[in-house]
């Protein structure tokens, strides 16, 4: 009896370490390493600043995007980056969470026409919107380069106080679908957002 | 149990928190799906959620697990079953698991590298560059248009050149057509369009190529499936330096067809890029996402094992817990009844049995405490009892003897029982052995029942003989079949020793009777004849005369002196009990006999601190006086003849006497005759009546004293006779022949 269950017991053990073995072979730290990032390179927000025209908020943003080789092979081969604009306009409160009173955002998308070989930049909410560049230094540059943008008119900042203005860029991969991204969660590193440039709105 | 319901409370709250918490993650993945923005806000909280997840179900697995390991080595019932179960529970949701978990992985890794197979890719590049050179034919065609337009232009003044825009406009096709001058500067212009278009600038790359004296060709797409193909060429001869016009730019629009098969192929080949770049990180979320599911769901079904495990055999624990209870003797333990199924029915019938063990258990006790009772009531009536009881089997094996049984026999018998009678350290001792004899005998024989009377000689030839009435009983034969029997014996040796007394008592008084009335007419007449006859007679004749009748007078007064020692151990008179100094007493005795006999020294030892007895003095007088006279004719011839004669004070058994010791250095007892010198008419004197010591006996039973005798170790006799100090120790006092079992038994 002791010599079966022996038997057995070294069976099982053999077994399990089979299987443990082999979990360990298949475990995610054994998978091949991912590429390096391939947004490496600078992403600020150079200078910003608004004026009025017309009772309207008015915004220019000079903003420069990363550009490598991986890029523009990556756009070569046919994958679109999106280049977004965050803006966000708050009251400043002094002992309470500051008010938002502004957050809008700018869509544009880089894509590379192979047929034509130019670098695409448009607007993927207006489809008939689009510029084309013959080089991705010319096409970075149009992209980094926002002028009058209205952001408010002057009576949504009518209330007493400082406001602030903030501004971000980000870069990422475009024309995903939602359920896509939420699948790539956990590994694309096509993602990059600059700091946050902030400043008080003059009045 | 108030403990193990808060366990279980906790438990059940810490499983609720996890799956409210594994809930609120899909449902936030869900809602994160379906818009990217929320996703990105909900990115930290998502893996908050599922590491708090995977958390709590490692820091539960691993919790369940410690405690199933100590419980297991701590032996703890029904920790092995669970174990085991736990274990091929796991095993049968591990391997299914891991299996669908491989082949998913594989699945995944070819059905994801199938999107991207190399013709595809390969495909789309030649369609590509299909495109494109149909395109660049079509653009070459145009550029050549383009260039025999500027050299026509070249010849043409500013007017001129106005005009044949237009001209040219309607016969190209083209779009649009702008002179450039100086500086980038519009010269002229048309346009299909509506006239207040004003045109673009020309692209910096346009303006380089036709400055270098070259044609520019580009293909742009300017949304809606609509692609200009935009045209340069310098004016020749026209040098940049000076004059107006400078290059020509005309525009054309790629026709419909041509531009909707060109979008369908950048669109194809754009999306195919963007699904290929995908493909890494595509896998490695699949696996990821897909190990995360794999080890939640295995931790999770391990855990639920684990605690299905518990819940399942907690009846069993109970059960074990409850029978090794009752192995123990605990009937009063009940399983609590959790369930109504198979397993609730086993623990209802466990503690029915234990319930009925419990009575049944109680009802034994009862039984043993009554049979318990009777065995004490029994063991006190035999220790009370005066005759001796031992239970035997045949081969004498003791299994039952009471105390009076090893007084009669003189041994210590309470450390015989589970022994054989007669094989002990005191197997010679007291009347055991002439015992043993007998009943051996008697068992030789064959008979079981029986009763008789027994003389039996002790194995000390000093003490005289005892008889006792012994009956033995066959008891009822046990289970084992051993045969076992009652014997009841009593030692009857001081009750024939009464009767004899009393016979002798009866002869004493007709002796004296019958005796002593003729003696003093034979003595009255036997002085006549010598009176009447002597001074008759002369020589001879006198001389036997005087000799007859001295010799008749003298044993007449014998023979009267015999009858008066008859009638003195046949009188009972009542006793005169006084108070007195028994010192005095001896003194006054031992005077008297030192006038006697001067050769004989009496040395007398008297105890200092004697208390007063309370006595008949006479008839003490006459116990010393016997003692006296018996040390007194024994040491007749014995020179030096020493009498030592000792008083003292004695507590005995938690009662007082008074000792007085009697002894001398005469030839002393001969031992054939010392259990029989208390009996009337026995002496080894050629003139004792034997009665001497009878009387002292009889003197001393009469005022409950005992008495010894022997010889001393230094040779000579010693009676030892012991009188209780007072009245009341005397009618408390044990009686003489209690006092000589003892003295026997010692």
């Amino acid at each position: 009896m002791t010599t079966k269950d022996g038997k057995a017991r070294r069976l099982w053990v053999r077994i399990m370490t089979m299987v443990c073995l082999w979990l360990a072979g298949a475990m995610p730290w054994q998978w091949p390493e991912l590429r390096a990032d391939p947004l490496e390179g600078t992403l600020e927000v150079q200078s910003a600043f608004v004026n009025v025209v017309g009772g309207v908020y008015q915004l220019h943003v000079r903003t420069r995007y990363p550009s490598s080789d991986e890029t523009a092979s990556a756009l070569r081969d046919g994958v679109s980056l999106s280049y977004d604009v965050d803006v966000e306009v708050a009251r400043e409160r002094r002992f309470w969470a500051n008010e938002n009173i502004v957050t809008l955002q700018l869509k544009r998308e880089l894509s590379y026409h192979s047929v034509s070989e130019r670098y695409v930049v448009r607007d993927p909410l207006l489809d008939d919107e689009q510029k084309s560049y013959a080089t991705l230094d010319e096409a970075l540059a149009a992209l980094g380069s926002i002028e009058s943008w209205p952001i408010l008119v002057v009576l949504q900042v009518a209330e007493p106080g400082a406001y602030l203005v903030s501004v971000r860029a980000r870069v990422r991969r475009g024309r995903l679908t939602d359920a896509l991204r939420a699948l790539m969660f956990w590994s694309d590193d096509w993602q990059r957002e600059s700091e946050w440039y902030s400043w008080s709105l003059p009045r | 149990m108030v403990a193990a319901a808060l366990s279980n409370r906790r438990n059940r709250i810490l499983i609720a928190i996890w799956i409210a918490v594994v809930v609120g993650a899909l449902f936030a993945l869900f809602l994160s799906a379906q818009n990217s923005e929320q996703f990105g806000r909900l990115q930290p909280w998502i893996l908050l959620a599922s590491a708090a997840a995977v958390l709590v179900i490692i820091g539960l697995l691993a919790r369940k697990i410690y405690q199933l390991v100590s419980a297991y080595r701590s032996g703890v019932p029904g920790s092995r079953l669970t174990s085991r179960t736990v274990l091929v529970f796991s095993a049968l949701v591990a391997l299914p698991l891991l299996t669908v978990y491989v082949f998913s992985l594989e699945f995944l890794n070819r059905g994801i590298d199938s999107w991207f197979r190399v013709e595809i890719k390969q495909g789309l590049n030649d369609a590509v560059v299909l495109s494109r050179s149909a395109l660049d034919l079509r653009m070459r065609e145009y550029g050549g248009r383009t260039e025999r337009f500027a050299v026509s232009l070249s010849n043409q003044s500013a007017g001129g050149a106005l005009f044949a825009l237009d001209e040219e406009l309607r016969s190209s096709g083209a779009s649009e057509i702008v002179l450039y001058g100086e500086y980038e500067r519009i010269v002229g212009a048309a346009s299909q369009e509506v006239a207040d278009a004003l045109p673009d600038r020309p692209p910096a790359d346009l303006v380089r190529t036709v400055s270098s004296g070259s044609t520019y060709l580009s293909l742009e797409p300017v949304g809606d499936s609509r692609y200009l193909i935009r045209t340069a060429a310098p004016i020749p001869g026209t040098p940049f330096s000076r004059g107006d016009a400078r290059f020509i730019v005309v525009v054309y629009e790629l026709p419909r067809q041509f531009a909707e098969l060109t979008d369908t192929v950048q669109r194809s080949y754009s999306q195919y890029g963007d699904l290929a770049a995908l493909r890494e990180p595509l896998k490695y979320s699949f696996r990821l996402t897909l190990t995360m599911v794999l080890l939640v769901t295995l931790l999770g079904a391990i855990y639920g094992a684990i605690y299905s495990a518990e819940i399942l055999f907690k009846p069993v624990q109970d059960l074990v817990a409850g029978t090794r209870a009752v192995a123990k003797g605990d009937f009063g333990m009940r399983v609590p009844l959790t369930s109504h199924d198979e397993m609730g029915f086993l623990v209802q019938s466990f503690n029915d049995m234990t319930k009925r063990l419990r009575r049944a258990r109680e009802e034994t006790e009862s039984s043993r405490a009554a049979v318990e009772r009777e065995r004490e009531w029994l063991a006190i009536i035999l220790a009370r009892l005066s005759a001796g009881v031992i239970t035997v089997d045949r081969d004498l094996l003791v299994q039952r003897v009471n105390e009076s049984a090893g007084s009669i026999l003189g041994v210590d018998l309470s450390s015989t029982v589970g022994r054989v009678l007669g094989l002990g350290s005191d197997a010679e001792t007291g009347l055991l052995p002439a015992f043993v004899a007998e009943l051996r005998s008697k068992f030789a024989t064959g008979r079981d029942e029986w009763r008789e009377q027994i003389e039996l000689q002790p194995a000390a030839s000093k003490t005289s003989s005892r008889v006792l009435v012994c009956a033995c009983v066959p008891l009822p034969k046990e289970e084992s079949g051993v045969e076992q029997f009652v014997i009841v014996f009593d030692d009857v040796t001081h009750l024939l020793q009464a009767q004899r007394d009393a016979a002798w008592g009866e002869v004493a008084r007709r002796l004296a009777h019958e005796i002593k009335n003729p003696l003093t007419p034979i003595q009255l007449s036997a002085e006549r004849l010598r009176r009447k006859l002597l001074p008759a007679l002369s020589g001879s004749d006198a001389d036997m005369v005087e000799r007859s009748t001295h010799t008749i007078v003298q044993q007449v007064e014998s023979m009267k002196q015999m009858v008066n020692d008859f009638s003195e151990y046949a009188r009972a008179p009542a006793m005169q009990v006084a108070t007195f100094d028994l010192n005095r007493l001896v003194t006054e005795v031992t005077d008297l006999y030192r006038s006697q006999d001067a050769s004989i020294e009496m040395v007398t030892y008297l105890g200092e601190t004697l208390l007063e007895i309370a006595a008949d003095r006479s008839r003490v007088r006459q116990v010393l006086n016997n003692l006296l006279a018996n040390a007194f004719e024994a040491l007749e011839g014995v020179r030096p003849a020493v009498i030592e004669i000792r008083t003292s004070a004695i507590t005995l058994e938690g009662h007082t006497f008074i000792e007085l010791d009697v002894a001398d250095n005469g030839p002393g007892f001969q031992s054939d005759m010392i259990g029989r010198v208390f009996n009337p008419y026995v002496t080894s004197k050629p003139r004792g009546t034997g009665l001497g010591l009878a009387i002292v006996k009889k003197i001393v039973e009469d005022h409950r004293g005992r008495i010894e005798l022997g010889n001393r170790p230094s040779g000579g006799a010693m009676v030892r006779v012991m009188f209780p100090v007072s009245e009341q120790e005397r009618a408390i006092a044990p009686g003489a022949e209690q006092g000589e079992r003892r003295r026997e038994r010692a």
